[in-house]
């Protein structure tokens, strides 16, 4: 089938949008939990997923593990090193001003950055996948490659994982009432210390995650967290803060949009994204599904 | 100021040095990128000097040869700017070199001219930077000499139809333009014409769109990094090259970030002026020294574009110390064997004539690294884009 | 301290500068550069309470403005300079009528948007602006007729120092006056504000129009000593940079926009001169011991010393 006929062209970029937009929304969701629920403005996610995907390089490339593992040693470590840094960085940050925190979390990641680039060069880090990853698989009327259904899965399974998880579970409602009011949940006899700290790890464990199944469109390397900060930030503030569905619709939708411009007019394609990032933050302040507050 | 005034303050500042230094330091600045996201065309040039100057000294004639390293960052002609003016006034060097961005590159030109400090380009590829001042030198290539011999090559492998997919910015534009004259002056046909934005992360669209007008080869420049990682991995997951749509590039296989490209940049073909692999006894002294010298290191276009470009700098000294003009003199028109190949300054353009190979990569089955193998060679190719 | 004394001071520290450093006259220039960006920032954020990560956009809306001012028109750089200060101010207007309803992570965006927006429009419309190459065939007239500018960036800097001086005293006055103070006013309590019959929004606009015209006055500057501008002039980098700068040095008082530009450049300087490969080290942890340390910037570093010194003092006696 062309692009050149109209019903070709609209699966392809229904097809090829959702791929992208789900790998947007893998990125993107570490940020959702700890930006939208727990309020922190973590500008070092993009260095959590940075973490990630290099200890994937890592356990992959130089200690030849097979993928499954590499994965699990990456997400395991990237956990060792979220944890003490909430303690030691994040816990203190949790009642400054937004400034404070932009400036602290930049910190961070520079941090990250400096560490990474003297580890492993600033040159890209190859996650290595399994070789079926790259097969195409047919759908009918096109290929597409088994990566992008793996990626399209894990997606639905972490949105179904944390509707469970936030919206269904006591973890959940403690979360919330910790966030909303920190003092009274206290009160109430919520550890809220460790609440926040089992919701960062969470955060910083689903960074990792999109960093290493994404690494596929956005390859990592050194400087991985500034290169794509803004991408991080427009999907969740598009989404609406405090909102993983929010976050999860935003993903698709530019996902789509950004597709759609590159089928149809590459050289506007950029222009196109920004200026419909634009629209929708003005019709809408509080982005997609984003709470009202002030 | 006045050209009169600026000239005065060269001369004196030359004189100055001449005296301060003595007659037998000569120093060269060399303006890189040393840290950031392209750190490593820093590292690139720094190696190579360094293994230059182990292989022939740190005397050119009777002049001692000393190098003065500047970080630059990314494309950033203010900081370029200053820094030059730095290393002119304070450092007093003689030579200028590096220069990895156009308009890194360009901010320098009104200071050149004013000092007559001769400035050996190691990367910046658009043809007209050396219209700005008659002491810029160029030892790597521009996006003419590259992207035209490949066309005419493709032309004649029986290629008739081209989808070209470029990045959206100069460079990319250039190698558009300079693909699509040569090809469609020899008869083929350039069937689309796809500018993919610099922020491009997925190229699914514009790749499932050439594959679906089936053009016999898609010639395409990317910056270097992940867009280039991203595109060859697209190219091959979405079968373009089993439906016989051949990939024709230029520096999208070069060799520090080939072995991540991994299993998907096998067979893809590329005209460019320098593989890693290049089959001679310069070549090879080269890469054996690096790999001695700096474990782990591979050599690079970036990486003779530095170690030529210090040649040429050894040669200007030795026959012209630290006088500037004379020095662009003696550049023009030399010839000399590189690494890569035969060398020859081109004295109009000023940039140098040298073999295009045509590359194909391979897995080495002696050291199981992807490598960049020629499979052909158009000789003898000066800056195509200097008239342009 | 006497208030005479702080300005005497720092007029005196770069007369010494210019002294101490002949042959970094350029790198100072461009530390001049950034402090006007920055002041702009400071007026916008630290005063009014705007939260913006794209000053970007009118830095490098005056930049282009200047340079094709000095290619088509003439090569005078103060009106290359009002040339600029007008397009970055214009664009700021335009944009601030929209961005003024948004706030927090909303408004943040957007002006990332806008100087992204700015940036691909450059990057398209290249045969005006150069594209990637850069604008090119800067040339300029001597300032006032008088003096031209020179090798060794001598005219550069008592240029961009006036500027900046100007700059700096014309923001004093505003921050002081009745408009500064109820921007004050805003940024602590929108809502009061509102409530005596200030109208929050016509003041953000006007403040974000002022601080577009100082963004639009650097970049213009930057083209006139660079003679060449970039599409890196509308960058995120430069954006965030001038926002860490501010936060450094402290938000909401022009002393510290000054210092935190000259702490950070110079540290930028030093480090990358030394090691470029890890210099991100040391600016990560200068940032972190600004934010755990002295939380209210650099510039209250003096203040905290002192109370310091004084309660030991207290103590013993």
């Amino acid at each position: 089938m062309s692009t050149g006929d109209g019903m070709g062209l609209f699966l392809n970029i229904l097809v090829d949008g959702a791929a992208y937009g789900m790998i947007l929304f893998m990125i993107a969701v570490g940020l959702s939990v700890t930006m939208g629920l727990m309020r922190v403005v973590n500008l070092a996610h993009g260095g959590f997923a940075l973490i990630g995907g290099t200890l994937a390089h890592w356990a992959g490339q130089d200690l030849g593990l097979a993928f499954p593992l590499a994965l699990a040693v990456a997400m395991l470590g990237t956990l060792a090193i979220a944890l003490p840094l909430e303690r030691l960085v994040y816990r203190r940050i949790y009642g400054f001003g937004e400034l404070q925190q932009v400036l602290a979390t930049i910190g961070l990641t520079f941090l990250i950055i400096a560490a990474v680039n003297l580890w492993q060069g600033s040159a890209l880090l190859p996650v290595p996948l399994p070789e079926s990853f790259a097969r195409p698989v047919d759908l009918g009327f096109r290929t597409l490659p088994l990566h992008r259904l793996v990626v399209i899965g894990s997606g639905l399974a972490v949105i179904a994982g944390l509707w469970l998880l936030l919206d269904r579970s006591r973890f959940g409602i403690r979360l919330r009432a910790a966030v909303d009011n920190r003092g009274t949940a206290s009160a109430l006899g919520i550890d809220t210390d460790r609440i926040y700290m089992v919701a960062f790890g969470l955060g910083a464990l689903l960074a990792a995650l999109g960093g290493i199944l994404g690494a596929e469109l956005l390859p990592i390397d050194a400087y991985y967290p500034l290169r794509y900060m803004v991408l991080f930030l427009i999907v969740v503030a598009v989404g609406g803060l405090g909102s993983i569905a929010g976050s999860f619709a935003a993903a698709l939708g530019l996902g789509m949009i950004e597709t759609a411009a590159r089928y149809l007019a590459p050289d506007l394609a950029t222009i196109a994204f920004f200026a419909i990032v634009i629209l929708v933050l003005a019709l809408r302040p509080q982005g997609l599904m984003g709470k009202v507050s002030a | 100021m006045t050209r009169i005034s600026c000239a005065a303050i060269a001369a004196a500042l030359t004189a100055l040095c001449g005296q301060m230094a003595g007659a037998d330091t000569i120093k060269v600045g060399v303006i890189a990128p040393f840290s950031g996201p392209f750190a490593t065309y820093g590292t690139q040039y720094r190696n190579a000097i360094e293994v230059y100057v182990a292989q022939h000294g740190n005397k050119a004639g009777e002049h001692e040869i000393e190098f003065v390293y500047k970080d630059s960052g990314g494309p950033n002609p203010d900081q370029v700017r200053s820094i030059a003016q730095e290393l002119l006034i304070r450092d007093r060097v003689d030579y200028l070199a590096g220069f990895t961005f156009t308009p890194n590159a360009l901010a320098v030109a009104p200071l050149i001219d004013q000092s007559e400090t001769p400035t050996v380009i190691f990367n910046a590829a658009t043809s007209s930077i050396n219209k700005e001042s008659k002491f810029f030198l160029r030892t790597s290539y521009t996006m003419w000499q590259v992207s035209e011999p490949l066309a005419q090559w493709a032309f004649d492998q029986g290629i008739k139809t081209v989808a070209t997919t470029v990045s959206d910015y100069g460079p990319g534009i250039d190698a558009e333009t300079a693909f699509r004259a040569a090809f469609e002056e020899r008869g083929g046909k350039v069937v689309d014409a796809i500018r993919m934005p610099l922020s491009t992360t997925d190229f699914t669209p514009f790749l499932q769109r050439v594959r679906d007008e089936k053009p016999d080869a898609v010639f395409t420049f990317l910056p270097g990094g992940p867009p280039t990682f991203t595109y060859t991995k697209t190219y091959n997951e979405n079968g373009l090259a089993q439906e016989g749509i051949r990939f024709l590039g230029t520096a999208e296989t070069e060799e520090v970030n080939l072995q991540g490209l991994g299993e998907a940049a096998v067979g893809l073909t590329t005209a460019y002026h320098y593989s890693g692999a290049h089959d001679s006894e310069t070549n090879r002294a080269f890469t054996a020294k690096l790999a001695e010298m700096f474990p782990g290191a591979v050599a690079n276009w970036s990486s003779v574009g530095a170690y030529d470009g210090v040649d040429l700098i050894y040669h200007m000294v030795e026959t012209s110390g630290s006088d500037g003009p004379a020095a662009i003199e003696a550049a023009l028109g030399r010839e000399w064997e590189s690494p890569r190949g035969p060398l020859k300054l081109d004295p109009e353009t000023r940039t140098v004539a040298q073999n295009v190979y045509i590359r194909e990569v391979e897995r080495d089955p002696a050291s199981g690294q992807l490598v960049n193998r020629e499979k052909g060679v158009i000789a003898n190719v000066g800056d195509l884009g200097w008239t342009r | 301290m006497k208030s005479w004394l702080t300005p005497f001071l720092v007029l005196a520290l770069a007369g010494a500068a210019f002294l101490l450093f002949p042959y970094n006259l350029a790198f100072l220039t461009r530390i001049l550069i950034m402090i006007l960006l920055v002041l702009s920032l400071d007026l916008v954020l630290g005063f009014a309470g705007i939260a913006t990560l794209g000053q970007a956009a009118m830095y490098g809306t005056g930049a282009y403005a200047a340079g094709l001012f000095a290619v088509h028109a003439s090569g005078n750089p103060l009106a290359g300079l009002l040339v600029g200060a007008f397009a970055g101010a214009a664009l700021a207007l335009v944009s601030g009528l929209l961005l003024m309803r948004t706030r927090g992570l909303t408004l943040i965006m957007l002006t990332i948007a806008v100087a992204s927006l700015c940036l691909e429009a450059a990057n398209q419309l290249r045969g005006l602006t150069g594209g990637a190459d850069g604008l090119r065939g800067i040339r300029m007239q001597p300032v006032l007729g008088l003096f031209p500018f020179d090798f060794a960036g001598q005219t550069g800097y008592w240029y961009a120092l006036s500027v900046t001086v100007l700059v700096f005293a014309g923001l004093a006055v505003l921050t002081r006056s009745a408009f500064g103070l109820s921007l004050r006013g805003i940024h602590e309590s929108p809502a009061r504000m509102a409530a005596i019959g200030v109208s929050v929004y016509w003041r953000q606009v006007a403040a974000y129009t002022i601080g577009g015209g100082i963004a639009g006055i650097a970049g213009a500057l930057a083209a006139q000593i660079t003679q060449l501008v970039s599409l890196e002039s509308y960058s995120f980098t430069i954006s965030a940079e001038a926002l860490i700068m501010l936060i450094l040095g402290g938000a909401g008082r022009l002393y510290g926009a000054v210092i935190g530009t000259v702490i950070f450049m110079v540290v930028h300087h030093v480090a990358a001169a030394n090691d470029p490969f890890n210099w991100l080290f040391v600016i990560g942890a200068l940032v972190l011991f600004v934010v755990f340390l002295v939380p209210n910037g650099l510039v209250s570093l003096p203040l905290a010393v002192t109370r310091l010194w004084k309660g030991a003092r207290h103590a013993r006696a």
